[in-house]
């Protein structure tokens, strides 16, 4: 029975997402980066993601923001990442492996070894979380995802002893495995997970940071409305080359608290909530925390005065930081199947991720992390959406404008083998960026059985892009289609063309990623009544093997494949 | 000109299983069942296979044909498909002299789904995804830059499949039949095709 509730529940999820995007799997959680180009999406490894949102507003990516829904993410240099997920997954067992696609196998003797293909790289992963007796179940999980290697292996390599990874020789930007006890009953969800985890982490300095948790130990508790999470971690940095090594000992962790039955039916809702790290180094690290503590605690409301007008605030204040978003937003129903959202919403702060470390060292260079003064960033925004029988039509528009948008002030570069680095600190522009944003779509569903969306969309920035770290992507197209055959076979497609974006800061000469189409494909052989799920996915087929990311690597065709059975 | 003739003798074993599976009766469903989430599983069998495999085009140079033993799983998936799941093996050896090995051990993961209509039934067609992993018999990392050198390391590759199943005899529970796979792998700097034809004796579980 419950197998059946939750598939029930998982598809209810996965139909109500079906309008906005196909439902293609990428490599792991947090990688959906891969699936997107409704804005400017760039990939250089599954540890450093650019993800930027057409219309989202401001310079920034939406990983380099916090917001309280993102207390539970990985905390990846300063920015905030799913990916390593260390969120128990529903009570199933399953197993997932790819490929990117291009291993010469028996083509290697035909040619000789300069006409070699560079070296293709996997994913694998395994894992397992049990049903609950008497509320209780266990959990293991090993995945790492090689993907997004080779280009920068050469450099990475050296800097640390031995394979740096679970497994395999591709030097992988993670590898994990962890495994936990948890409890589920009585209003209660807790768990306690373990692990070990080699990760490559993305300085703003360009260079890739080697850090071995050993361990990682993470703690969550649920209960009623209250939100609990603790975490300690051993981090070992080494530099092999310089002879270099050293620890940080972490704890980290938030407690957030959100009104729940009390405010769900009135006009007040309120939230509130405390995050925290603190660390002490040892030996040689390459970046640092002021004081070695950081304390962030913040709050929410929410006031719907009518049913029609909602204002949102968040509002989190420290000795060093202050960061406040806010929102007011008129949703009505103008005419019969016509929705209409007016809105404005307002973003502020001293630094964008005030968890984040303070500063950065590299190469006798200390780069500042957190730049002096503030940026404002406030935005307009209309979306209305028609449907008529079996077809949905839709516009957004949005206009922004920011003010002391974080960027990055270079003083020097300096070249290692394939890679650049970049000295300097994180600055502000001190100008007033503008942007204008919109996009269509025009969407069919029929039922359950068939949905597919067409949608373009436009931006245009005026400012000095130049002094942006990256200047997004002006103009994106995508054709997605989701099929579901007999109940039992899901086709998911994304056909999408996105256009240029340009990476400024981080070399001599700025790199701009080409315009390109991708074509994802996911098939699904789905059983229900058994809960077995067979997943075979296609990404990126069509585009051109490309960089995507300053010290990136190279984002091939891929192939990946899961089995999954739930309990 | 091996492989002519051994692409001659599979398509007249494929001609002559033909003929015999008129005579045998369909796989897989003997009764509609209701939904296809019923029908999923309704009926499964276990099966062992061998044959022969062909390089094809290029490949040809590379390596000889060669034999391969597996076995596989059939299940019912809608009133007219079966899902198809195999793990065959075979070795390999090469016909150039540089390379720093005799042959390459292969293990070739299947999973697709077979289409056996009421128009070509007991015949199925089908196809789907295969994952094959590579590994040479011999050698080292210091072999890498060698030709074949990339396969002294673990070496992981995809691409589709489709094929043609002929059962030619049934037994209570057990059939025996015919299947011609063609292969395509998704290597660089070309495709990688191969032909394998071969015979298995399928038990159906229930």
């Amino acid at each position: 029975m419950f197998t059946t509730s939750l598939h029930k529940m998982l598809a209810s999820v996965c139909l109500a997402a079906l309008p906005a995007f196909a439902l293609i799997e990428p490599e792991t959680e947090g990688m959906d980066a891969v699936t997107r180009d409704d804005g400017t999406f760039l990939v250089g490894s599954p540890t450093y993601v650019f993800d930027r949102e057409n219309g989202a507003g401001g310079i920034h990516s939406e990983s380099e923001l916090w917001t309280p829904e993102k207390l539970r993410m990985r905390l990846l240099f300063n920015r905030l990442s799913e990916t390593p997920s260390w969120t128990p997954h529903e009570p199933s067992l399953w197993l997932r492996t790819g490929n990117e696609l291009g291993d010469m196998i028996y083509q290697d003797p035909l040619y000789s070894k300069e006409d070699r293909p560079s070296n293709r790289t996997p994913i694998l992963e395994g894992g397992f979380r049990s049903s609950a007796f008497m509320g209780l179940w266990a959990t293991a999980r090993l995945f790492q995802v090689d993907h997004y290697s080779d280009e920068s292996m050469r450099t990475r390599n050296v800097q640390v002893d031995g394979s740096f990874a679970w497994f395999g020789e591709n030097w992988p930007m993670f590898s994990t495995a962890y495994g936990g006890l948890g409890y589920t009953g009585h209003g209660v969800e807790a768990s306690v997970l373990a692990g070990e985890e080699y990760m490559w982490e993305f300085g703003e300095s360009s260079r890739w940071i080697p850090v071995h948790y050993s361990p990682r130990v993470e703690a969550r508790v649920d209960v009623q409305d209250l939100s609990l999470s603790l975490a300690y971690e051993n981090a070992e940095y080494q530099n092999k080359r310089k002879s270099e090594s050293g620890t940080r000992t972490e704890w980290n962790g938030s407690a957030y608290y959100r009104c729940g039955k009390l405010c769900k039916d009135g006009m007040l809702w309120f939230g509130a909530g405390v995050q925290f790290r603190t660390v002490e180094d040892e030996g040689t690290v390459y970046t640092g925390l002021e004081d070695d503590l950081v304390v962030w605690p913040f709050a929410q409301i929410r006031f719907a005065p009518v049913a029609q007008v909602t204002l949102d605030a968040m509002l989190g204040v420290n000795n060093r930081d202050w960061l406040l978003q806010d929102s007011i937003e008129y949703k009505t129903d103008p005419m019969p199947r016509l929705g209409l959202i007016l809105g404005e919403k307002n973003v502020a702060g001293t630094r964008l991720n005030p968890i984040a470390d303070t500063e950065e060292y590299f190469d006798g260079d200390t780069i500042s992390l957190a730049a002096d003064g503030s940026m404002q960033m406030h935005e307009l925004y209309v979306r209305v959406e028609d449907s008529l029988s079996v077809f949905r039509l839709g516009a957004r528009v949005a206009g922004w404008l920011e003010y002391g948008a974080e960027t990055f002030d270079t003083t020097g570069f300096v070249e290692d083998k394939v890679l650049t680095y970049r000295y300097g600190d994180v600055g502000r522009i001190h100008e007033w960026i503008q942007g204008l944003s919109g996009e269509v779509w025009l969407g069919i569903d029929y039922g359950k059985m068939f949905s597919f969306t067409a949608l373009g969309g436009y931006e245009h920035i005026w400012g000095p892009s130049r002094e942006f770290e990256v200047s997004p992507v002006e103009y994106y197209a995508a054709f997605e289609g989701d099929w579901l055959l007999n109940g039992t076979f899901r086709i998911a497609h994304s056909l999408r063309y996105r256009s240029d974006a340009r990476w400024n800061l981080r070399s001599q000469n700025p790199m701009v990623v080409k315009g390109d189409w991708y074509w994802d494909a996911t098939f699904e052989q789905r059983f229900p009544k058994y809960g077995l799920f067979l997943t075979g996915t296609l990404l990126h087929v069509l585009s051109d093997d490309a960089i995507q990311a300053p010290n990136g690597s190279y984002d091939r065709l891929r192939f990946v494949c899961t089995v999954r059975k739930t309990f | 000109m091996d492989f002519v003739k051994a692409l001659s003798k599979t398509l007249a074993v494929a001609l002559l299983s033909f003929a015999c599976s008129l005579a045998a009766e369909s796989p897989a469903q003997d009764t509609v069942a209701k939904t296809p989430s019923d029908v999923a599983f309704s009926h499964v069998a276990v099966s062992i296979q061998g044959g022969e495999i062909y390089p094809w085009g290029d490949l040809m140079d590379a390596v000889e044909n060669s034999l391969f033993v597996g076995m596989g799983l059939r299940y019912s998936y809608w009133e007219n498909f079966d899902g198809i799941l195999h793990f065959d093996y075979t070795y390999f050896k090469s016909r150039i002299k540089e390379v720093p090995y005799p042959g390459v051990h292969q293990a070739m993961g299947r999973l697709g789904l077979d289409w056996h209509g009421r128009l070509i039934s007991p015949v199925m067609v089908g196809g789907g995804f295969i994952c094959n992993w590579s590994r040479a018999d011999e050698g080292d990392e210091r072999d890498f830059d060698q030709p074949g050198g990339t396969l002294v390391d673990n070496e992981t590759e995809f691409g589709y499949f489709v094929h043609l199943n002929v059962p030619f005899l049934k037994y209570e529970r057990l059939r025996i039949g015919f299947d011609m796979l063609w292969e395509e792998l998704w290597t660089l700097p070309e495709r990688s095709n191969m032909l394998s034809a071969g015979f298995y004796a399928e038990w159906r579980l229930w």
